[in-house]
Order: C-alpha cells, then sequence, then structure tokens
C-alpha cells in the first residue's frame, strides 16, 4: 500500500470514530480500551521562490533556461496524530502542485511507535519511529545525535523520526537514555541515516541543566559531547554545546573532476577528526520581547579552501560556456554544483546568528539573521504569526545575501516567501 | 481535619489573638495558618490534578480566546501543565521549585526557559499552576476591611514572596474573616507594578468549600479579563521521576 493511501486511511478511520472531531479535544472511548485519542491539523501553504541570477543554479539556469523546478505552488499539509495506550502514531499527508507541474501526492508517518515502563523502577523503553530531539541550541544542534533535526525551518514543521529502540532510566534529578537507531539499514547509509548506538546522561544541578553525549556509528565511528544549559537571571539565559567526532558523512568532488564531468562528481566522503560548538544565549523581558544571540562552528563543513576550489570550478564551467561544449553538458555540470550546499549540515563553519521576537496577544512578530564571516555571506528572515483558538497564520520571508562570491548569495534560491494557515484540531 | 473544621480552628484562633486593633502584630504562624486556610479552597491536597479552563475576554467583553489545561500540582513547589487546546496540544511545563521547562510538541525535546518567559499569555502558568500562597509567600495581617460582593468583613493580608520563581512578588490579599475563603487580591510583578486583579467565586457563598472560579483583570497592558474555571480536581500523586525534565517527552497516562 502507498504511504499516501496508508494515511488517507488513517484520515478516514480518525473521522469516522471521532465524533466530536469539531470539539477541543476528539476522545473515543473504546470497549476494552482506556480511549484512543485523535488530534492533528490541516495547512494550506503558498510558497513564492525568486531564483538567483549568480551561482552555479542561476548560471545553468541562465545557459539552458527551464532546467531548475519553480519551487513556487501551493502544498496541502495534514497531519494527524493518533494514541491509545502505549501507542503513539503521528501521519502526514501532503499534496503540492509546483507551478509547471501537476498534483503530486505523499504521504509518511513521522512517528509510529510502542512505549512503556515502570514508574517503580523509573524504566521506559520506546520500539519504533520516533522523534527523539537532543541538545540546548536553537540554530544549531551538534548533540542532536538521533534526530539531527533540520533547523531555522521557515515553517514550524513536525520532524519525521528515526527507527529507534530506546531504553532510558529517570530518576528526580538524572537521565540517562540508550538509544539505538536506524538497526535495519546499511551500515553505509550516510548521516542521519547511519545505523548508531547513541547515549546520553542528563543532571538537574539547581538553575544548570548538565548533559553528556556518547555515539558510535556503523561507519563513523566513535563522536563524544557535552552540553549545558544554565538560566542566569529572571530574564537571561545561557548555552552551550560542544561535539568531537572522529569522522563524519559529506560530499566531496572527485580527484579528476578538473574539467567537465559526464556524471555528478560530488560523491559521498568521510571528513576525519572534527569539532563542533556553540554558545548562545535569550534575553526575555516582562513585555515578552526576547532575544536569543548565538555562534558556532561547524568542523564539518565545507573549509575556505574547498569553496574556493568551487567557486574557481564554477568560473571555469561559466567560461566554458563560450567554448563549442555542449550547453546541456555545461549547464549540468554547474547544476552539479549545487551538491556542495548539502555537504553537510552548515554551509561554512563560522556562523552568527542573532534572533529578536516579540510576543504580544495574538501576534508573534519575528527577526533573524545568521552571518557568515568568512565571506560576508547573510541570510534575513522575517516573520509574522497570529494565533487563534484553533487558527494560526503565518507569514514568512527570507532573504539570502552578501557579496557575489558568498555561498548563502549563490544559493539556489534568492527569495523566499511562504504564507500558511493551520487548522488544528 | 475537613475544610470547615479547620477554618472554624483558624477563625478561633484569629478571634482569640488577633483583635482589630493589634492586627498588624499577628505572628507570622499565624497568617501562615490563614493563608493555609485559604489555599483549601483551592488545593484541598498537596497532590493533585486540576482541570482547568481559562477563558480571556477583551477589554469591550468580547470573547478572545480559550484555552484548556491539565495541572499537577505536587508537593515542594513541583507543578506540570499540560496544555489541551487544539492551538496548544502536546505543549508542556514543568516548575520545579524556581526552574522551569518547556516541551513542544515537535521536538519532543525540554528547553530551559527563564522566569520570565513563563508569564506567557493572559494567564501565564504560574497563574494556573500556583495555586499554594502558604508555602511561597509570608507577611502580615494589615486588618479588617470591608469587601468582596455581598460585601463581608474580610481580613487584609500583605504578602512577599519568599523565593524568587514565583510569578508575583507581592500580593494583597483579602480573605473572609468568618470562613477564610479567599476573596480577591492584588498581584504585583518583581518591578512592584501592580499586574493583575484577582477575585475569587466559591460553591457556595454562604457556606464555602472550594473556589470555582478565579477571575484575573489585567492592569499592565491588555486590560483583558481572564477566567480561570477549576472543572475537576483529583487527588493524585506522580511518581519523582515523571517529574524530571527530560521525562517530558514521556509522561505516560497523564494526557
Amino acid at each position: 500500500m502507498k504511504p499516501a493511501l496508508l494515511v488517507a486511511a488513517l484520515w478516514l478511520a480518525a473521522a469516522a470514530v471521532a465524533p466530536t472531531a469539531g470539539s477541543a479535544q476528539a476522545v473515543v472511548a473504546a470497549s476494552g480500551w482506556a480511549a484512543a485519542e485523535f488530534s492533528g491539523q490541516i495547512r494550506p501553504e503558498l510558497r513564492a521562490v525568486q531564483r538567483p541570477g549568480r551561482g552555479p543554479i542561476g548560471l545553468a539556469d541562465a545557459i539552458e533556461p527551464g532546467r531548475v523546478a519553480s519551487g513556487s505552488g501551493l502544498v496541502v499539509q495534514s497531519e494527524l496524530r493518533a494514541r491509545l495506550q502505549g501507542w503513539h502514531a503521528t501521519a502526514t499527508l501532503q499534496q503540492q502542485r509546483l507551478q509547471g507541474a501537476g498534483w503530486h501526492d505523499q504521504g509518511w508517518f513521522n512517528e509510529a511507535y510502542g512505549s512503556g515502563g515502570s514508574a517503580g523502577s523509573g524504566w521506559q523503553w520506546s520500539a519504533g519511529k520516533r522523534i527523539v530531539g537532543w541538545d540546548v541550541g536553537y540554530g544549531f544542534r551538534p548533540d542532536d545525535m538521533v534526530q539531527q533535526e533540520t533547523r531555522r525551518t521557515l515553517l514550524a514543521t513536525t520532524p519525521i523520526g528515526r527507527p529507534v529502540l530506546m531504553a532510558e532510566h529517570f530518576d528526580a534529578s538524572t537521565a540517562w537514555s540508550f538509544v539505538l537507531v536506524n538497526v535495519t539499514h546499511s551500515r553505509h547509509e550516510p548521516g542521519a541515516d547511519e545505523p548508531a548506538f547513541a547515549a546520553r546522561w542528563y543532571r538537574r544541578i539547581n538553575a544548570l541543566d548538565a548533559y553528556g553525549f556518547l555515539r558510535h556509528g556503523a561507519h563513523t565511528g566513535q563522536s563524544v559531547g557535552a552540553a549545558a544549559a544554565w538560566v542566569a537571571g529572571e530574564s537571561l539565559e545561557l548555552h552551550a554545546s560542544w561535539r568531537w567526532l572522529a569522522a563524519a558523512d559529506t560530499l566531496a568532488p572527485a580527484a579528476d573532476s578538473g574539467g567537465l564531468a559526464r556524471a555528478n562528481p560530488w560523491q559521498p566522503a568521510t571528513v576525519g577528526s572534527s569539532v563542533q560548538g556553540l554558545v548562545g544565549g535569550t534575553w526575555t523581558d516582562a513585555e515578552q520581547f526576547s532575544l536569543l544571540a548565538e555562534a558556532w562552528w561547524d568542523g564539518t563543513a565545507l573549509s575556505d579552501g574547498q569553496w574556493r576550489a568551487w567557486s574557481a570550478r564554477n568560473r571555469q564551467f561559466e567560461a566554458d560556456a563560450a567554448t563549442p561544449a555542449p550547453r546541456s553538458v555545461v549547464a549540468g555540470n554547474l547544476a552539479w554544483q549545487a551538491s556542495a550546499f548539502d555537504a553537510a549540515n552548515n554551509l561554512r563553519r563560522a556562523n552568527l546568528y542573532l534572533r529578536a521576537s516579540w510576543t504580544r496577544d495574538h501576534w508573534q512578530p519575528a527577526l533573524d539573521i545568521l552571518y557568515h564571516p568568512a565571506d560576508g555571506g547573510r541570510s534575513l528572515t522575517a516573520s509574522l504569526g497570529w494565533q487563534g483558538d484553533r487558527w494560526r497564520f503565518d507569514a514568512a520571508a527570507r532573504w539570502y545575501g552578501g557579496p557575489c562570491s558568498a555561498v548563502l548569495a549563490q544559493l539556489p534560491t534568492r527569495l523566499q516567501i511562504v504564507g500558511a494557515g493551520t487548522w488544528s484540531f | 481535619m475537613n475544610i470547615l473544621h479547620r477554618s472554624l480552628a483558624v477563625a478561633a484562633l484569629a478571634a482569640c489573638t488577633l483583635p482589630a486593633s493589634a492586627a498588624s502584630a499577628a505572628s507570622a504562624d499565624e497568617v501562615s495558618s490563614l493563608l493555609a486556610a485559604a489555599d483549601h479552597y483551592r488545593m484541598s491536597s498537596e497532590n493533585m490534578r486540576v482541570e482547568t479552563l481559562v477563558s480571556v475576554s477583551n477589554a469591550d467583553g468580547t470573547p478572545d480566546k480559550e484555552r484548556r489545561y491539565t495541572v499537577y500540582v505536587q508537593a515542594r513547589h513541583q507543578s506540570l501543565v499540560l496544555m489541551k487546546s487544539p492551538a496548544e496540544k502536546g505543549q508542556k511545563v514543568l516548575m520545579l521549585g524556581d526552574d522551569f521547562w518547556l516541551m513542544l510538541p515537535g521536538s519532543q525535546r525540554a528547553l530551559r526557559i527563564t522566569p520570565m518567559q513563563k508569564l506567557l499569555g493572559d494567564a501565564s502558568t504560574g497563574d494556573i499552576a500556583t495555586l499554594s500562597w502558604a508555602e511561597d509567600y509570608s507577611g502580615k495581617l494589615v486588618g479588617d476591611e470591608p469587601c468582596g460582593e455581598p460585601e463581608q468583613t474580610c481580613q487584609h493580608l500583605s504578602l512577599a514572596a519568599d523565593r524568587k520563581g514565583v510569578t508575583y512578588q507581592r500580593i494583597e490579599l483579602w480573605i473572609g474573616k468568618k470562613h477564610h475563603e479567599p476573596v480577591k487580591a492584588d498581584l504585583y510583578v518583581q518591578s512592584d507594578k501592580l499586574a493583575k486583579q484577582a477575585r475569587f467565586v466559591m460553591d457556595k457563598p454562604a457556606a464555602p468549600t472550594m473556589v470555582t472560579e478565579m477571575l484575573l483583570r489585567d492592569q499592565l497592558t491588555s486590560k483583558k479579563d481572564t477566567r480561570v474555571r477549576y472543572v475537576d480536581r483529583k487527588e493524585q500523586t506522580l511518581p519523582e521521576s515523571w517529574m524530571n525534565p527530560m521525562f517530558l517527552a514521556h509522561n505516560p497516562g497523564l494526557e
């Protein structure tokens, strides 16, 4: 059965057994069962994307127009959450129609797991597909060793969980988590799909939360981390994360990719011993104005030298467009250069981030900026949310810019605008 | 001791030891006893589960929003608030003394928040999760004053917070002289600004046994009215390990 059909069937089942779907909570007493509980949301979303005139994708599009999909269009995302005793499921059905294409449906389970435990012993277990979020940062979470959630999305989205077998032990102020993730995957799967064992230790020490982390990946090997969050006063919270990795997955161009290639030269590769770290803080006043500042380093991101080589290849391909080389081959080689954007979680190693937000009645305006000191690249985001009892409306715009040589200024998108209405039940 | 006997005992104690002229000389123990009696109308046990419905209306009386919470109030200043309304469903706030955590359902990750960040919304989590004055405040008996509707003789208590983490650092509280039920309160934030004025609605005004509603009027910015209805109260003790911040991603059987 296709995932979309499965999710649609789940929706129909929920509709059939939820006679009070219009009420605050749809709870269905089932014979022999405590209760099944359903909740969810439907979100129509309009996306508009402006492609850049510069960068490899912009150049490829200039050489061979129509090569790059628009990205603008309508997306309707329906999310259903169900819970019955120790069983939890969250399913999403997505229908989208992007400019120049027809309707496309897909569905997936964000979570589907069973859990249980013993209150007396303090042990809990979970098995199945589950979101397991770790670490203390906002813009970057080096110690998010299981979920490896995408950060700084324009709209809040429910992540897609990982297949886990998890055991945890809790007492009043200490917690241990032991997780086997992706156990059925091939050991060569990259990034968050790699089979791994991960562990977390947590201890509350008055106003300080202290964490220790350990991960052993099937092919990336050992990794250790530590994090802390400290409430330093009425208004101020400070946090920091650190991680050392023996190896990390990345993408790198093949050694002989000097000229035009017949296949994407960017292939999976491994970066050696690396360090990631983040420091940050949040300040909030009585009027609910909040300021978040973070600085982080990601040693697994492409180095300055790698980006210089990347820029040189872009210039070479651009020059090739003036030669008798087939334009489609040149455009293809330029488009493949965009693979570098997916090499790591961060584009540049050094990152500065500042976010100002305000909550006033139903309104939540926010402004943020991500800045790359290495090349002056910046991403500026403005958003406005309105929250009612059942409806939430969001509008957000993100602009990528900086000097022409900046990596952020060469992304496939120059401006991204999103508008969405979310109805929750 | 049931609530009536307890109130009568405190009343007798107050009558014997607190003549109006010497009211301000009431000892700390006596004020504490009065507060314990007043608390009992909102929280009849140390460990409770309270279903709470919060309705907010604009200054012109039009409805603004409605939120539903399940609040677990436990001994030693521990509270767990589960947001149940569609707009917030899955969010949780854990309060352990002066330390606070928020969990958003998407990330399944407990996040440390500051005391300022817990003052979210028209009814802050402090308003709905703090049901005890005796443990958190000390102060003096100012004297007898008329208050309430219908008007009755009340005892005016001036209270200061004993710890930083409470939502309101100063409370001027009026309790009924006869039954010691809470009647009204002026709630002041850290800067000593009057933040909210509260009125308490009892189940049986002539012989009250419990507070059924708390009516809050914002005095700082929004001028909105908030009605906090205590829909259901049950005695329930949570295991100690369930109040671990990392346990917020679990909470089996709580929702």
